[in-house]
């Protein structure tokens, strides 16, 4: 029985909407020009940015997809956090691509990529960029539903009517004020996630223990749940994914470049960057605690994810060997006949049953009180990103893919309009994406992934654009199209049950290194292709 | 404990850190948002002179 109460704990969180809702709002009137909206007028200092940037990264699909690693590769799992700190600490310390970046004080990544490449690429580079983005936040609005419908023990059926309320406030308070109030309430939103997940975190610590922690890792996952190296389901490929993942997000991801680009130097915006870096191991290694704190008490039962009428339509055999499967993986022993004879319905449950473990078992674990402060961590968590993204894919729209129907600067008020219905147009497709779209297996590699039909191709871009001299428009569509093409093929193939079989084991991790491969080669032979007298391009400097 | 050293390290560090910056955050953060404010309604303020000269 969830212990969560409406009286204690609703009013916990009704108080902190109703603060949250009155800050974002305060600040609309002084939006009065175009960059006050998407990058703040630049007037961001470095503790409101760190703020910014810490509460952004953490949603509760982070939550969410790092307890799972907790769940299913015990603390392994927690390894991707390590790549991305250390790749943004390397960024932000060196100032490698991002000084140049910020000097130049363009608004998106695709602008500065039109004084190097041509408004062609600018426009391109804008369309793989809110592709890429727009795919990977598609699923935030439901599994954070879904942790909220568990956690409060609601009926799944809720589901729609909560995804509603929380995109429609956060809809509000973003299109009003834009970035200013995005940076405010993101502060607000650091500070109660914060609290709640340090809470929360040495109740798992003082309750669960850390000798069980341990214990639990090693039954479960053996040496594999410590080493990412000796797990034959992470391995080599999920760690070099992570390695380009992590400098890769830092160069490119439009919500933490936007941090950058708010800034108001580069040397701000570096120190964003190497002072919140650590806080990208505790995004993981807090929430993936929790999950292996699930994994044991609940231990790993996928058939309790199914009603008795779903579990009564598996055969006794196939019950048997998902209730023999490695943690997280409740399909891996069966035959593809097997696998195609299970209704999708079905299916879809068992894949959710590491997903939902932490949050079931947060249900019973947390005490009235802080079962309110946890929600509360986590609504201020899952606002603070999606205000975030929408406002991000939403400049790109508007600066980038936008720019060729503007051929002279709108008037400020026209263009805030423009940008406004943007991120109500965002709002909507993430509703309808996120009823719709239903994902197979682990979903930091489905973020992975999509986000690397964008970040493979960006990153080629963006060090070529800052130090290859040589680099030209030709290696620019190439490396464009074919980082994009690598990862959309395999989203396809992976959702067609005929061409699934073709994939022969070639994961979402193999996907998306060979992105990366592709959209290298492909600024590389595509430069090199190119006949000198017709790439007369800036040098990186002018660049 | 010590056969996991390096996760218990971790797990400590994590937990001390994100405290600490917690609360520094909280403090300089509140500054950082008057000074912004500060700024912005300084700027409204000199464009409003300046349209009325």
């Amino acid at each position: 029985m969830p212990h969560f109460s409406w009286s204690i704990d609703g009013s916990i969180i009704g108080f902190y909407l109703l603060v949250t809702m009155a800050a974002g709002v305060w600040l609309r009137k002084r939006v009065r020009r175009v960059e006050d909206f998407l990058v703040a007028g630049r007037e961001m200092n470095l503790h409101l940015g760190i703020a910014s940037l810490a509460a952004t990264e953490f949603g509760v699909i982070t939550c969410m997809y790092a307890a799972q690693a907790g769940y299913t590769q015990g603390f392994a799992g927690a390894f991707p956090g390590l790549c991305q700190a250390g790749g943004m600490f390397f960024v932000g310390w060196t100032g490698f691509c991002v000084k140049r970046l910020r000097d130049k004080g363009v608004m998106t990544l695709p602008e500065l990529f039109e004084n190097r490449f041509g408004q062609r690429v600018r426009w391109l580079s804008g369309v793989v960029i809110v592709m890429g983005g727009l795919l990977n936040m598609g699923v935030f609005l439901k599994i954070g539903g879904q942790f909220l419908v568990l956690v409060t023990g609601l009926d799944l059926s809720y589901l729609v009517l909560i995804m509603t309320i929380l995109l429609g406030l956060v809809a509000i308070y973003t299109m009003l004020g834009g970035m200013l109030s995005v940076l405010v309430t993101d502060f607000l939103q650091f500070v109660v996630m914060s609290v709640g997940l340090l809470v929360v975190t040495v109740m798992v610590l003082v309750y669960v223990g850390w000798d069980q922690l341990v214990t639990t890792v090693e039954t479960y996952h053996g040496t594999g749940g410590f080493l990412p190296f000796a797990n034959p389901h992470t391995g080599w490929a999920f760690v070099t994914m992570q390695i380009l993942m992590g400098i890769s997000t830092t160069l490119t991801w439009q919500t933490v470049i936007s941090r950058l680009l708010s800034a108001k130097d580069s040397k701000t915006g570096q120190q964003v960057f190497t002072r919140t870096s650590f806080f990208f191991v505790c995004r993981w290694i807090i929430p993936g605690l929790w999950g292996i704190a699930a994994l044991a008490m609940l231990g790993w039962k996928p058939l309790d994810a199914l009603s008795a009428t779903d579990r009564a339509t598996l055969p006794q055999e196939v019950a048997q060997k998902i209730e023999a499967s490695p943690v997280g993986i409740p399909l891996d022993g069966l035959s593809l006949e097997e696998q195609a004879a299970i209704p999708a319905k079905v299916k879809a449950s068992l894949n959710d049953a590491s997903l939902n473990a932490m949050p079931k078992w947060m249900s019973t674990f947390l005490p009235i009180g802080l079962m309110g402060l946890l929600l509360a961590a986590m609504l201020a968590a899952d606002m603070s990103t999606d205000a975030s993204y929408m406002l991000s894919w939403g400049s790109v729209i508007y600066n980038d893919i936008l720019a060729p129907f503007r051929r002279k600067p709108w008037p400020h008020a026209r263009a805030i309009l423009w940008n406004r219905c943007i991120i109500a147009l965002i709002g909507v497709y993430l509703f309808v994406f996120g009823l719709w779209y239903n994902m197979e297996g682990n979903v930091w590699s489905y973020l992975a992934l999509t986000g690397s039909i964008y970040l493979s191709s960006m990153s080629a871009l963006l060090i070529a654009c800052c130090y290859w001299p040589r680099a030209n428009n030709w290696g620019a569509f190439s490396a464009i199209v074919l980082g994009a093409l690598v990862p959309v093929v395999h989203l396809v193939m992976e959702q067609s049950d005929s061409l699934k079989p073709l994939l022969h084991g070639f994961n979402k991790d193999h996907a998306g290194i060979a992105a990366f491969v592709a959209s290298a080669l492909g600024m590389v032979i595509g430069s090199l292709l190119k006949p000198k007298s017709s790439s007369v391009t800036p040098t990186p400097a002018q660049a | 404990m010590t056969e996991h050293w390096f996760w218990f390290g971790i797990t400590v560090l994590v937990v001390a850190w994100y405290s600490t910056i917690t609360v520094w955050i909280a403090i300089r953060g509140a500054a950082d948002i008057r000074e912004m404010v500060a700024n912005l309604d300084a700027e409204q303020a000199s464009e409003k002179v300046d349209e009325s000269e």
